[in-house]
């Protein structure tokens, strides 16, 4: 009686196990919570501080395509950004990185899509539906979450002006940086800093906007006084002429 | 006052510095930035909504009957995170704007600061304070 006892106690453990979720997290750098770009505040450790957009050289498509978003005219403010833009690092705005049942799941507030980031193994499909924040699949190297995206749909926004080193611009006038549907985008995610900060080395590799790729480094600092918030961005819009967020109807 | 003067400035840069996707689509060009103009007036609606909160403000225009300013602020999450709430304007308040005018003269403006019936000043949104330390 006793051994049937256990061997239904066995039975059951095995088959919980194997019925159980792998947990993709388990033993990963706690990477979890509201973080906050560091880009608004000059006084930042120059440790933490987000490295410069280099001097890009556009291709004739890309040099076309920047031009085309710097007009007052072009596009609107509501659409979702780019996978790079949507890490730009900028202080505006938190995101919150949540765990996922298939990776990791970040959420920009004011952004009307969520970014996926998977790390169940899987790899890229063969042919991808092209999407606004394209398909990005991770694994973990050591502390280090590698990201790869492709598949973007190149018509996410763009890098703005002040990301892109117009800071003593007042008229914000200088080039927007786009990504293409061809972009290649490589990340390196770790924690630094006593875990207080998020790095991303973003490496964009885009031959149809830009001559050549690029790596920049971009920061956040974790933020658990504040919360990522409702943003539904096409509630009050404006005539074009009466603001700088006006947009055509 | 020079002091005030450069927080004022720096509170302008930590805005247009902060990479927020909100600020950045369009140009700032239509507003004056070197021109700062000082209101009184009424609060007349105080839209809390998206991509912009603004400001609506009826002020007297000399003739008897009034103007209405549209002053276009952050967004709901930066007004949060920097300590506004909805409630602390409502219709009929009597405040005190200081703002960036169009430049082609029309009765709108960024807001720069907005003192409030209690007497505090709030900005127009922007970055949130850095963490305590």
């Amino acid at each position: 009686m006793k051994i049937l006892a256990s061997l239904i106690t066995m039975l059951a453990a095995t088959a919980f196990l194997l019925a159980a979720e792998p947990d993709l997290h388990r033993g990963k750098p706690d990477i979890w919570g509201v973080w906050l770009g560091t880009g608004g505040y000059p006084d930042i450790d120059p440790r933490y501080r987000n490295t410069p957009w280099p001097t890009v050289e556009f291709t004739a498509w890309g040099a076309a395509e920047s031009k085309r978003l710097t007009t007052p005219e072009t596009p609107d403010e509501c659409m979702p950004y780019g996978p790079h833009a949507y890490m730009a690092g900028g202080s505006l705005f938190p995101f919150e990185i949540v765990k996922a049942t298939k990776g990791l799941v970040l959420l920009y507030e004011p952004s009307p899509v969520p970014r996926r980031i998977y790390y169940d193994g899987r790899k890229h499909p063969e042919d991808i539906d092209p999407t606004w924040l394209g398909h990005s699949v991770g694994r973990w190297d050591g502390e280090t979450l590698i990201v790869d995206t492709v598949g973007t749909n190149g018509r996410g926004r763009p890098l703005n002006g002040y990301l892109s080193g117009a800071i003593n611009s007042k008229t914000d006038d200088t080039p927007r940086l786009p990504v293409s549907d061809r972009l290649h985008m490589v990340e390196r995610i770790r924690l630094v800093g006593r875990a207080e900060y998020l790095e991303d080395e973003i490496t964009i590799d885009d031959p149809k906007t830009y001559t050549r790729s690029f790596t920049v480094k971009h920061y956040w600092q974790r933020r658990p006084d504040l919360e990522v918030l409702e943003y539904f961005c096409a509630d009050n819009r404006r005539p074009e002429a009466e603001g700088h967020t006006g947009s055509k109807p | 006052m020079r002091d005030l003067r450069r927080l004022l400035f720096l509170a302008l840069a930590v805005v247009m510095l902060s990479g927020g996707s909100a600020w950045a689509h369009h140009s700032f060009a239509m507003f004056d930035l070197e021109k700062e103009v000082t209101l009184e007036g009424v609060v007349k609606e105080f839209p809390w909504k998206n991509p912009h909160v603004w400001l609506h403000i009826l002020t007297p225009d000399g003739k008897g009957g009034t103007t209405e300013w549209g002053l276009e602020m952050g967004t709901t999450g930066m007004l949060t995170r920097t300590g506004w709430k909805r409630s602390m304007l409502k219709e009929g308040d009597k405040v005190t704007v200081v703002l960036n005018p169009l430049k082609d003269g029309a009765p709108n403006g960024r807001l720069v600061r907005v003192t409030l019936p209690n007497g505090s000043v709030m900005g127009p949104g922007g970055a949130p304070p850095p963490p305590k330390s």
